[in-house]
């Protein structure tokens, strides 16, 4: 079981350090899974989550500039690995203007993610400084718990509004519930909504746009039934879940889509070129 | 904004209505006198005024002028209300208050009357947050019977000179006292901290002293605690008229110019520490 | 003592009086007639120790009354309230006269504004005896001189809540990596490393292949400072135990702080193997692929993969060449009111070598048990 990779490009350090940040603020620690052409940050739906279920994927291809791995074997080519991305997180940030970064699995005291970086300096000689980030490894036969989320069978797929305005909404009104409503349909149409004794407050998001899932969902499955269009699909959460999904605006997400199974889950996916991340919150009563 | 251009229909069963294209012209200035949730609004044509209290010994009234609204149009003489000012804070800012140029939140703000709630419709780039604020009958604001011709003492500051002094102020010292005199210090802030003690002194000359008006030395002070929330108001302010009167009661009274060059004011008013009655 | 400090200066005093609040909660002043008017700090373990040294010619007016020694302490917090705002600090000040009332026991700092404003500050303070650490760094073998940027920039890679760093050098080299307290057993601390090579010091002389660990809070205090100041910053110590001590300078300043070190046998750090010296971390240019995978047996539970036999942590004796004379100790809680010492390698230093006994033996129970293994130490000290 071997991994090292080496990033050149300052460019696609920020945008791992970004990925990696983002992943940091969603949970406190996740597997990473190691392929030949991708990584995957993943985070099994357990009760002690709260339910949240993550699964970020990125190809390395566009991040690392070399990239060695060998698995556990021929067949299961493959690494994974529990870690804790706040910590990688740090490791990557100290060394945000590295002239190269490796990043190595290694065996130190215990096995380690080693973020090893060359840091210009006015000098002839590169100012190296190395991070020993310690890992545990999952064996072989806990991989099953780390697979890819089946899409869930949704009742309303909707583009979400640009983030921001979200994000700022969402903050505000975390400050007056701790509960939230998302309500969506299939005309474009969002809203969120908090009521308390005190206050209601709903904000309407329209012309939004549906995504078109062709082929790739079940289209002849039970959403198929013709759905009414203005009729919305609805999910209570944890509203500081949502308020953590948010912070990936960071990540400057290209689309960012919102799937609704009605009263059971709110699936949220953001695209960002090669980056997937794909967060489940489910719904309470 | 369909929204709120719907919303107008609806007009007539409203007892007051006030519009804001820009949302931060109001939440801004209450911004000055959040200090406690409760807050009391009073509308009358000539505008609202909304007052805060805490222990019967400090008020602030932030006044907000019918001009200042788009519109502005009220049913009743007087309409009255309580509502939790930290929730109409949120409410005001649902899309995060943005002081980019050319993004700002328009405000349309609708109340039926007594039992009813505080609504506002906001809307901002197309999307649009309905909220509902339940609120309370109002309590009558304290009467602080503080009137001109009983001023002994009056200076104008600009508030950029008292901000500096206000947040280096030594939390440790249970009261500000103010000094104003006919001669030296002229005009001084002081307190009695673990440390030792502090004083501030602005000469009556001085470029930060826009008027100086000694009728007589005075010495009050004033539980810091109360003072302490009026930092707020100072920090938004351009200038400030501090006063006192004969009892020793402190008046402060803020010019705070909003996003559009209007002006507003926000004052507040503190009985001093010793129950020093009339002499 | 009558003395004022105008324009730029009176930002290098607040810097210095910042600075020194990373070490301890008390300041000692000390006007001088000729050396100048020095500001000291000391830790509640005394493990590390500040002194600022102002020469007269910094101040603008300098008077100290005649052949009368005269030294007092006060809260550090109070003094700093006084120069709270940096910032403003610059933009309004124009001038600080420190005034000193012997009747009434009061020491004035009295700020000259802009627009005329005039801020006073009556502050109480105590007499005390002088407070001094005494130490030669220029007996040192190892010395070095960086700008401040060097060790700012390499500082910044240990977070902010990373406690103590082990240093060592080679003749062509300094790592840096953070010390794991193999008691605490923190399996999961991320473990970091870094070197300079000679060329980035302004001056590197080493005569004696060490390692040394110490705090990283004290030395963040002083980088405050010069960085600020940007004055360059020397570093001298010897092997492991004996202090470390951090200079800066210039013609009308000096400060120089002084760190406790942990002593060599309490140093071994199993996690790491060799030190580094012995065995040079990896260097990017050579780096060799396979000499850093790891066959590892997934089917093995994860867990700590291998503890090394634990060293067991013994306590030292100080170095004596360093002594912190204190002769003003009768009320001992003063100095540790903060509670014993939660790292035993800091009172180690100084806590040993206080000229009064009384000191440590007026300690609590509790605090004896911490300190316990100083005890031989009081009784070589007299």
């Amino acid at each position: 079981m071997k991994f090292r990779g080496k990033i050149v490009d300052v460019a696609c350090l920020n945008h791992f350090t970004r990925v990696v940040s983002t992943i940091s603020k969603l949970t406190k620690t996740c597997a990473l899974r190691l392929t030949p052409d991708h990584l995957f940050f993943v985070l099994c739906g357990k009760v002690a989550s709260g339910g949240v279920a993550m699964w970020c994927e990125l190809a390395q291809a566009n991040i690392f500039d070399e990239y060695q791995m060998e698995g556990v074997s021929s067949q299961d080519n493959e690494i994974c690995l529990e870690v804790t991305p706040e910590n990688i997180f740090r490791a990557l940030r100290t060394v945000h203007n590295a002239k190269s970064v490796k990043v190595k699995l290694t065996k130190k005291h215990c096995p380690c993610l080693t973020v090893a970086a060359e840091l210009p300096t006015m000098s002839s000689v590169n100012r190296v400084v190395t991070h020993d980030v310690p890992v545990d490894v999952i064996p072989r036969r806990l991989w099953h718990e780390f697979k890819e989320p089946s899409l869930p069978d949704f009742d309303v797929s909707v583009y979400l509004p640009p983030l921001k305005t979200m994000k700022n909404v969402v903050d505000r009104m975390k400050n007056l519930s701790n509960f939230l409503v998302v309500e969506a349909n299939l005309s474009g149409q969002m809203t969120l909504k908090i009521e308390t004794d005190l206050v209601s407050v709903t904000t309407h998001f329209k012309d939004l746009g549906n995504p078109h899932w062709g082929d790739r969902t079940s289209q002849d499955g039970g959403s198929q039934s013709p759905r009414d269009l203005d009729a919305m699909a609805q999910a209570r959460v944890d509203i500081r879940k949502l308020q953590q999904f948010l912070v990936g605006q960071q990540v400057n997400p290209s689309r960012a889509i919102c799937n609704i199974v009605h009263q059971t889950v709110l699936h949220l996916i953001l695209l960002h070129q090669d980056v997937s991340l794909q967060y489940f919150i489910p719904a309470l009563a | 904004m369909p929204l709120l251009m719907q919303s107008q229909s609806d007009d007539d069963q409203y007892v007051l209505v006030a519009t804001l294209d820009n949302a931060r012209n109001l939440s801004n200035i209450l911004k000055a006198i959040a200090f406690k949730d409760h807050a009391i609004f009073t509308a009358t044509p000539n505008g609202l005024r909304v007052t805060v209290e805490d222990s019967k010994c400090l008020q602030a009234n932030a006044f907000i002028q019918a001009a200042i609204f788009q519109e502005f149009t009220i049913k009743e003489d007087l309409v009255g209300l309580q509502i939790n000012l930290t929730v109409l804070l949120d409410c005001l800012s649902i899309f995060g208050g943005s002081t980019v140029p050319g993004t700002s939140t328009a405000l349309r703000l609708c109340y039926k009357g007594y039992g009813h709630p505080l609504t506002l419709f906001l809307e901002e780039g197309g999307v649009v947050t309905v909220c509902k604020i339940n609120t309370q009958e109002p309590e009558e604001p304290i009467d602080f019977e503080f009137c001109s011709s009983n001023v002994t003492n009056k200076v104008i500051l600009l508030s950029e000179s008292l901000k500096e002094a206000f947040s280096e102020l030594d939390m440790t010292s249970e009261v500000l006292q103010i000094t104003m005199s006919l001669s030296q210090p002229y005009f001084r802030l002081s307190t009695f901290g673990n440390a030792g003690s502090a004083h501030y002194d602005y000469p009556k000359d001085s470029d930060m002293m826009e008027l100086f008006h000694c009728t007589t030395t005075q010495t009050n002070k004033y539980k810091m605690s109360l003072l302490k929330p009026s930092t707020k108001a100072l920090a938004l302010s351009s200038k400030v008229s501090v006063r006192t009167d004969s009892r020793g009661v402190l008046s402060l009274q803020y010019l705070v110019r909003n996003d559009d060059g209007q002006i507003c004011f926000v004052d507040y008013y503190c009985c001093p520490d010793e129950e020093a009655d009339d002499e | 003592m009558d003395c004022v400090v105008t324009g730029g200066n009176v930002k290098v005093l607040a810097k210095a009086i910042h600075s020194l609040s990373r070490i301890g909660d008390e300041l000692y002043i000390e006007p001088q007639e000729g050396p100048g008017l020095a500001l000291r700090c000391v830790n509640s373990s005394r493990s590390a120790y500040g002194c600022f040294l102002f020469s007269p010619l910094f101040f603008s007016r300098y008077i100290v009354p005649n052949g009368i020694a005269f030294r007092c302490r006060m809260s550090i917090k109070s003094v700093q309230a006084v120069f709270r705002s940096l910032a403003s600090l610059e933009k309004t000040v124009e001038k600080c006269h420190i005034h000193l009332d012997k009747q009434k026991d009061r020491l004035t700092f009295t700020l000259h504004c802009k627009y005329g404003l005039l801020r006073t500050h009556n502050l109480s303070f105590q007499d005390s005896e002088t407070l001094q650490a005494v130490f030669d760094k220029n007996s040192c073998k190892n010395v070095f001189r960086a700008n401040p940027r060097l060790l700012v920039d390499t500082v910044a890679h240990f977070p902010p809540s990373m406690e103590e760093v082990t240093l060592s050098v080679s003749d062509e080299r300094m790592w840096l990596r953070n010390h794991v307290d193999e008691e605490l057993g923190d399996s999961s601390a991320m473990l970091t490393e870094l070197f300079l090579v000679s060329d980035e010091f302004d001056h590197f002389a080493v005569q004696a292949h060490t390692s040394i660990t110490f705090c990283l809070k004290e030395l963040r205090g002083l980088l405050f400072f010069a960085e600020n100041t940007g004055l360059p910053i020397s570093m001298y110590f010897d092997e492991p135990g004996s202090p470390l001590v951090l200079s800066v300078s210039d013609s009308i300043l000096e400060g120089d702080f002084v760190l406790a070190t942990l002593s060599d046998d309490t140093r071994n750090d199993t996690r790491r193997g060799d030190t580094p010296p012995a065995r040079p971390p990896d260097d990017f240019m050579n780096d060799d692929m396979d000499s850093y995978l790891i066959a590892m047996d997934t089917s093995i539970a994860p867990g700590p993969s291998t503890t090394d036999s634990t060293s067991s942590k013994q306590q030292v004796v100080a170095n004596h060449r360093t002594r912190l004379h204190s002769e003003e100790e009768e009320e001992a809680e003063t100095a540790e009111k903060d509670g014993p010492p939660n790292k035993k390698f800091c009172s180690l230093l100084f806590g040993s070598v206080l000229p009064l006994s009384s000191q440590m033996s007026t300690q609590p129970v509790s605090n004896q048990e911490v300190l316990a293994s100083d005890s031989d130490d009081d009784t070589q000290i007299d």
